[in-house]
């Protein structure tokens, strides 16, 4: 009997603080933010109950499909790049080659910048008065370039910053997980007679399959969630072409106060990152099994 | 013959091998080397066009702007203090959490990892307007307190579970050792598991720690006071007063990504470990 409680008070002084942390900032919060997405509001006041009414304007309005049509369309785009190329830097970097270590230093520094400092030296690179870029595609095409404010050249720019500042995730996990992959594997294939290709598509790349495969759902919430690198960049514009559910959902109570819309913005992200994550905690445990 | 073939082909590799590299280390450097040119050019020559590559001559202007005559040194101790005091705090919460999870009979406990999990990967984007009102009724909007608190109540989930699979793949057989002489499980946590767990403790830390530095919404939300501004809203600011001034928000910017840059070079190891020990982003 006593052997039994010896852990109750331990416990109770271990993950007490914790659990009251994580339930009155995570937990309450949201129940708060479904409870004002079924008010109408002014402002910071709540208002009158109107049930669904936000969730329907959201959802039965071209704009809010538009929003949700820009999201997917970042997330997509953003892997598109980002998975290939961070598997093929992590896979270069983990050849035997010289200054290794000055290589690899070099390119995982985005991934320490922030979502601000990131669209900040973009928005400088890319400016259209004064910077390189529109000056070398002035000299190649003869024309002009204004990559924020063209709703196409917008696209293009968010996620191209995007790629530029996350990519050292995929080159970081890339790398651990070759390291766990056998020597013996490798050697067994060349005295096999397989080439270096054949090696990389039979053998290197399914090893990395399930620990790139949780990274990418992983990078999905995260690309979905992100709202500085996009407000900092573009501020969702022009004409809201760069404007995600998450931006939309922080611009909708912050630049223009409508909590209750906002909120109800705010439960739809919430809602879709949970589908995700139960995605995310079944690749995760298909990867201990 | 096959011999020269495989030489021909090995050059081949090894060659596309650095291109690729180059390319990517161009890809990689070249925004952060433009700001870094920009900073040190004079005003006459930033907004210019066609630019120039490199300043003549190399000015400091933007640089003792930024540092002396500006409120940034403000904003660069506000990110410090909270960034240390979150670090601190966090860890203090998880390695305690992340410890009872790995060893302590708790009932439900598969449970309590779960949510906990789960709490870590709500968005914060999620709750920046219920935290809001909150923070505004309970008078503690525009505090240093309620920021500290939602940082660290972000972290901990996920610092908790980092270290939960720190605590639980160290070996047993020394704690079971140390229960044998006769100390208590909390005991044997502060005396044995802690003092071998530095390096997971420091990797969780680092990590933690490039979020709150980087966090730009949860400190644009929760202040609007001067001085109690982050580096990150500091930058933000630069962009919204009317007529960019690129030179010293490049300076800014610069300045505020060399203490991420210094800690991530001399602990890469450390850094690289942590995240992909965890491979969770917050």
């Amino acid at each position: 009997m006593k052997k039994s409680n010896e852990f109750l008070l331990p416990s109770i002084l271990f993950l007490g603080p914790t659990l009251l942390l994580v339930t009155l900032f995570i937990l309450i919060p949201i129940v708060i933010a479904f409870r004002t997405s079924l008010h109408a509001t002014t402002y910071a006041n709540i208002d009158a109950f109107i049930g669904f009414e936000h969730y329907k304007s959201i959802l039965g309005s071209s704009d809010g499909w538009m929003d949700i049509f820009n999201s997917v369309t970042y997330v997509m785009f953003s892997l598109t790049i980002v998975v290939p190329l961070g598997i093929l830097v992590g896979v270069l970097l983990n050849r035997k080659i010289r200054a290794r270590t000055l290589f690899r230093t070099i390119l995982i520094i985005p991934w320490v910048l922030s979502q601000t400092v990131t669209a900040l030296l973009w928005k400088w690179v890319l400016n259209s008065s004064f910077g390189p870029i529109a000056l070398w595609w002035q000299q190649l095409t003869g024309s002009t370039i204004d990559f924020f404010n063209s709703e196409i050249a917008a696209r293009v720019t968010v996620v191209f910053a995007n790629a530029w500042n996350t990519y050292p995730i995929i080159v970081i996990i890339t790398l651990a997980a070759l390291q766990i992959i056998p020597e013996e594997l490798f050697e067994a294939a060349k005295v096999d007679g397989a080439s270096r290709r054949s090696t990389f598509w039979h053998i290197t790349l399914p090893l990395l399959i399930p620990a790139i495969s949780t990274i990418v759902i992983m990078q999905s919430i995260e690309y979905f969630n992100m709202v500085t690198l996009i407000y900092v960049l573009t501020a969702g514009g022009p004409f809201n072409a760069t404007t995600t559910l998450s931006v939309r959902a922080f611009r909708t109570g912050f630049d223009f106060w409508h909590i209750g819309l906002g909120s109800a913005f705010s439960f739809i992200i919430f809602m879709v990152n949970i589908i995700f994550s139960s995605f995310y905690i079944r690749a995760l445990k298909g990867k201990n099994a | 013959m096959k011999q020269r073939k495989s030489l021909d082909w090995n050059f081949t590799v090894e060659a596309s091998t650095y291109t690729i590299l180059a390319i990517a280390v161009i890809f990689t450097s070249f925004p952060i080397l433009w700001g870094l040119t920009t900073s040190f050019k004079p005003l006459d020559q930033i907004n210019v066009f066609p630019p120039t590559l490199f300043p003549k001559p190399v000015v400091f202007d933007s640089y003792i702007k930024v540092l002396f005559r500006s409120n940034f040194k403000v904003y660069l101790f506000n990110s410090i203090f909270m960034t240390g005091f979150t670090v601190l705090v966090s860890t203090a919460l998880a390695s305690h959490a992340g410890y009872a999870l790995a060893r302590f009979k708790i009932p439900h406990r598969k449970n309590i990892m779960f949510a906990l999990l789960m709490m870590g990967m709500v968005p914060i984007v999620a709750l920046l307007i219920p935290l809001y009102l909150l923070s505004v009724q309970t008078g503690l909007y525009n505090t240093r307190l309620v920021i500290l608190l939602i940082y660290v109540a972000w972290r901990t989930p996920i610092m908790t579970w980092i270290l939960y699979g720190f605590f639980s793949q160290a070996p047993i057989e020394i704690e079971e050792a140390a229960r044998i002489d006769g100390c208590t499980p909390v005991a044997t946590f502060y005396k044995i598991m802690l003092p071998i767990s530095q390096s997971g403790l420091v990797s969780s830390a680092l990590l933690s720690a490039v979020f709150v530095w980087n966090d730009f919404l949860i400190a644009f939300t929760f202040t609007t006071k001067e001085n109690l501004r982050m580096v990150s809203v500091g930058l933000y600011n630069y962009i919204t007063q009317y007529g960019i001034i690129w030179g010293e928000l490049m300076a800014a910017a610069i300045v505020s990504i060399i203490p991420m840059i210094v800690l991530f070079i001399l602990m890469q190891r450390k850094f690289v470990s942590g995240l992909a020990s965890g491979a969770v982003k917050g």
